[in-house]
């Protein structure tokens, strides 16, 4: 039997770090996550890592953990945050007087809020309203790429032993007499069913926490809350764009790498897997963002996303937005099982500190006496300048220091010397996010590769422009030829499946140059590969 | 959003379809070219990422082809230049772009000096038997545009014209002042046939196409507002702006705004007419004079990518064929030189394999005379195929008699 000290539920932000936490202070940790990383909040959000402004008035304990490990994040995860800065604007139809108090609750938390001139906001962000907007603060808020921050606490976690398995599902846990044993578990592909030993269990299944508690046979109060966004085609904002008003719907605008995502709105849903978008959403969207950029509506919308936030609820909490973004750790011990813990929300920006409370009180049960490093220790190592500089020769231009935050040190180098031998592979496979065919083939033959999403996620292929019109059938041809999987071989099913992954983003955005891209997709596939989207549900 | 139609705005609109990289005459010619999507929208959405450079950025000619194949309004080759602008914020031009640019500077220079043009011109010659428009990274192989003894704006005051209350100015680019002031000559002739009476402005400048395409963006700016000015100046006074060079249109009617995006731009654009254009919409008001001596020809028209981006039709082609001349056009993409472009050494070969199937095509000589409106386009069919060819208006003028 597979045996490791901690088992850790859930491959999110919290998570991970929890695996990388233990792994780092020698404690030997195996992570299960049911589908693959960050499937729930930890990608389906914002990709904003806060400063605490937002929390300035309600929660300043929040903001003043937030605008902490806004400032660690920003020395450890160079390489997935993009330090492009915050704006706070007030529009003439928000009350003044919250001004005062965010001001105020902005100083109290420790949180650097400059006010500028309306002229100098116009020169930063020419697309603001010039008629709604009445002042403006700039806040140390930055952009944090859930996708890569992930890989990287992986990476940084296996430097330490630590393990990963995707499309692994906790179905049982096998205890003696109260007292934990191991973790039973299902993989995904191939249905087999086996237990993981193990003398503790940590349940970070965000969302589907309960879900996991149920299993376990003890109740965790968290209510999934879905969030839906909408990602625009290009950078409408050079800052984080953030309302300065009470918090509400759609009011925060996030400059990610190459889109801009607005978003959200805020929904009590009975089931963390309800990722559902509609049309309605994306039109209070709108509306709400266009206060804020009066030509929101002339600008290309690539797809909508939604995920839930899992709000911890304590018995008889308020829910939805009055919701605290606190977080909560409890150990099951009290329900009569030893061994057993469950650490449930919290937000994004405070993952690292979550993790360390959850380690901190894992190695007080398991006696361990290293303390935690996460804060000091970078994700993962920069890469050279040296490197990047030989492959510019063979990138295309504007894509060294994105593939190289992607790939880490050792894929790059792997990389830029496929680059290097195979002229070929320098073709592009994503011409809208600017990938190459070496870095897709380096990432399909990865055995953390199931499917061509997993491939996406890790390269960001049909996820610009043509939403995968283009590179659908040249990755999973790729795929079919490298994946590991013999199921990669399925190119039809794969390409099928991968489409429609991109397609039900787009449905609830299909007006205007969308629905013009999204005739083409269709023509494309429905005419040369007779795929049609299959049979009407 | 304040302007649409500046080209800045119009990247986003892109669907990746492709369509202008299939209608790319220098992909067609040569590989290195990463293709204008790439270098203009698609690259557009990562600017963000780094301080770069698209090397490949420089095969772009600004034919324009993939703007016209575009389904979406996106103006990419536009998006190019302003790139290729940023990129000479921070490298030197080098001698022959400095050359290249400034065709109106180099033309007054050689107007201060006595039988400058004659001595220019000969100098031409020796400079291309001695192969130092080569060393200087011309394309040695071809002939530098002679310049005529005088310059149409210094022959113009000579013209006789019967005075009318209808006028129009005359925009006469640097091509016809400079090298083909006849061109300008039958112009006044065909207006004076039709009532009007032609004007020129001194103070209008080169249009600013060939600075756009090398990278002096500030100066083309600074003739964009100069030129706006003029114009809407005789807009005031009812006296429309009328040129018979294509390029020079398509800059004064399109490119100010796209490149530039003032307001300023639309307005003036509306008082700007290409010479043909003008003349059929003489035709439909039933004033254009149809007294002419009937044109019993058989013409090649080759239509230069800058009349076909104006998407005004071939007017030169149907007035032409009212008179009675058989007008069948070549149909073979473009001509490769685009402007200056196939004046750069490196440049020379790709333009000429552009320009492969026009040249076959001429060749053919199934024709009389082979016309095409744009001075440029013109160099380039003789170069390529030892044909002379000739302005659609110097046809019309002498059909007037």
């Amino acid at each position: 039997m597979e045996k490791a000290t901690v088992v850790v539920i859930g491959g999110g932000a919290t998570g991970l770090g929890i695996l990388r936490d233990l792994s780092m202070r020698g404690v030997k940790a195996l992570l299960v996550e049911k589908n693959d990383l960050v499937n729930g909040a930890s990608s389906r959000y914002h990709g904003l890592l806060h400063s605490g402004g937002r929390y300035a008035v309600k929660d300043q304990e929040a903001a003043r953990e937030c605008i902490i490990e806004n400032q660690i994040m920003r020395k450890i995860g160079k390489s997935c945050v993009e330090p492009c800065g915050g704006m706070f604007t007030r529009l003439d139809i928000d009350d003044e007087s919250y001004e005062e108090l965010w001001v105020k609750g902005c100083a109290d938390s420790g949180i650097e809020a400059t006010p500028i001139t309306l002229d100098e906001a116009f020169k930063l962000e020419p697309r603001l309203s010039r008629k709604h907007v009445k002042s403006a603060y700039l806040v140390p808020d930055a952009a944090v790429d859930g996708f890569r921050m992930s890989w990287q606490l992986v990476d940084s976690s296996k430097r330490y032993g630590g393990q990963v398995k995707t499309y692994t599902e906790v179905i049982g846990f096998d205890t003696v007499s109260g007292e934990l044993r191991g973790v039973k578990v299902r993989d995904h592909f191939t249905g087999e069913e086996y237990e993981i030993g193990c003398d503790i269990a940590v349940n970070a299944a965000g969302g589907w926490a309960g879900f996991v508690g149920k299993i376990a046979g003890v109740e965790i109060g968290v209510q999934p809350d879905k969030g839906t966004l909408i990602a625009f085609n290009q950078r409408i904002v050079n800052h984080v764009v953030n309302r300065l008003h009470k918090s509400s719907d759609g009011d925060i605008f996030v400059p990610h790498g190459s889109i801009t995502i607005l978003g959200t709105s805020s929904m009590s849903v009975p089931d963390p897997e309800d990722t559902s978008t509609s049309r309605e959403e994306v039109e209070s969207l709108l509306k709400i963002g266009e206060q804020t950029f009066e030509d929101l509506r002339d600008f290309r919308i690539l797809r909508t996303f939604a995920g839930s936030r899992p709000l911890y609820i304590p018995p008889g909490g308020a829910v939805g937005r009055s919701a605290s973004r606190g977080f909560a750790i409890v150990d099951h011990e009290r329900d009569g099982l030893k061994g057993f813990f469950t650490i449930v929300g919290g937000k994004f920006t405070t993952y690292r500190l979550m993790a360390e409370k959850m380690c901190n009180q894992i190695c007080a049960k398991l006696g361990n006496k290293t303390p935690c490093r996460t804060a000091e220790e970078p994700l993962v190592e920069e890469v050279p300048q040296a490197d990047k500089d030989r492959a510019k020769k063979f990138f295309p231009s504007y894509g060294v220091n994105l593939a190289a935050t992607r790939l880490g040190v050792e894929r790059f180098k792997k990389v830029v010397e496929r680059l290097e031998a195979e002229p070929e592979s320098r073709e592009l496979v994503c011409e809208c996010e600017n990938v190459t065919r070496a870095e897709v083939e380096e990432i399909c033959k990865d055995d953390t590769s199931f499917i061509v999403n997993d491939v996406r996620r890790r390269t960001r292929i049909g996820m610009g422009t043509c939403q995968g019109n283009f590179c659908a059938l040249r990755a999973a041809a790729i795929f079919s030829d490298l994946g590991v999987e013999p199921s990669a071989k399925n190119s039809l099913e794969r390409l099928k499946e991968f489409l429609q992954g991109r397609w039900k983003g787009i449905r609830p955005v299909l007006l205007g140059r969308t629905l013009r891209e999204t005739e083409m997709t269709r023509a494309i596939y429905e005419l040369s590969m007779n795929v049609t989207g299959g049979e009407p549900q | 959003m304040s302007d649409k139609t500046q080209a800045i705005f119009t990247g986003d609109r892109c669907l990746s379809c492709t369509s202008c990289m299939a209608n790319c005459p220098v992909m067609a010619a040569i590989k290195d070219y990463r293709g204008p999507k790439l270098v203009g929208p698609a690259h557009g959405r990562m600017h963000f990422s780094q301080e770069d450079v698209e090397a490949t950025l420089e095969f772009c000619s600004n034919c324009k082809s993939c703007d016209r194949a575009c389904p979406s309004g996106v103006a990419v080759s536009t998006l190019n230049m302003l790139k290729r602008a940023e990129f000479y914020k921070t490298h030197p031009h080098t001698q022959a772009e400095d050359m290249i640019a400034h065709g109106e500077r180099a033309g007054k220079m050689v107007r201060k000096i006595p039988f400058g043009a004659t001595f220019a011109n000969i100098g031409m010659s020796i400079g291309k038997a001695l192969n130092i428009f080569d060393k200087l990274g011309l394309a040695g192989e071809r002939n530098m545009p002679a310049y005529a003894s005088d310059p149409f704006k210094e022959f113009f005051p000579r013209i006789k014209q019967t005075a009318a209350d209808k006028k129009v100015v005359l925009f006469t680019g640097c091509y016809i002042n400079d090298n083909e002031p006849h061109v300008g000559e039958a112009f006044v002739k065909v207006m004076n046939a039709n009532g009007y009476e032609v004007l020129i402005d001194k103070e209008f400048n080169c249009c600013g196409s060939p600075l756009v395409v090398t990278g002096y963006l500030d100066e083309a700016k600074q003739h964009a507002d100069n030129n706006a000015a003029r114009i809407l100046e005789w807009k005031k006074k009812n006296i429309p702006v009328v040129t018979p060079c294509t390029s020079c249109s398509l800059m004064l009617k399109e490119e100010y705004h796209e490149l530039f995006g003032e307001e300023k731009f639309h307005e003036a654009a509306q008082n700007v007419f290409d010479a043909f254009e003008f003349l059929e919409i003489l035709q439909e008001r039933g004033e254009f004079n149809d007294n002419l001596k009937p044109i019993n020809q058989k013409f090649l028209y080759h239509v230069p990518c800058h009349l076909k981006s104006q998407a005004i039709g071939l007017p030169a082609a149907n007035i032409l064929e009212e008179a009675g001349a058989k007008v069948q056009t070549a149909d073979a993409g473009c001509c490769g030189i685009s402007g200056n472009y196939g004046f750069r050494k490196d440049k020379y070969e790709i333009s000429m394999k552009i320009g492969a199937k026009l040249f076959e095509r001429v060749k053919k000589k199934d024709f009389d005379k082979v016309i095409s409106d744009c001075g440029t386009c013109r160099m380039q069919i003789h170069h390529g195929s030892g044909i002379k060819p000739c302005h659609p208006i110097e046809i019309l003028a002498a059909a007037y008699g």
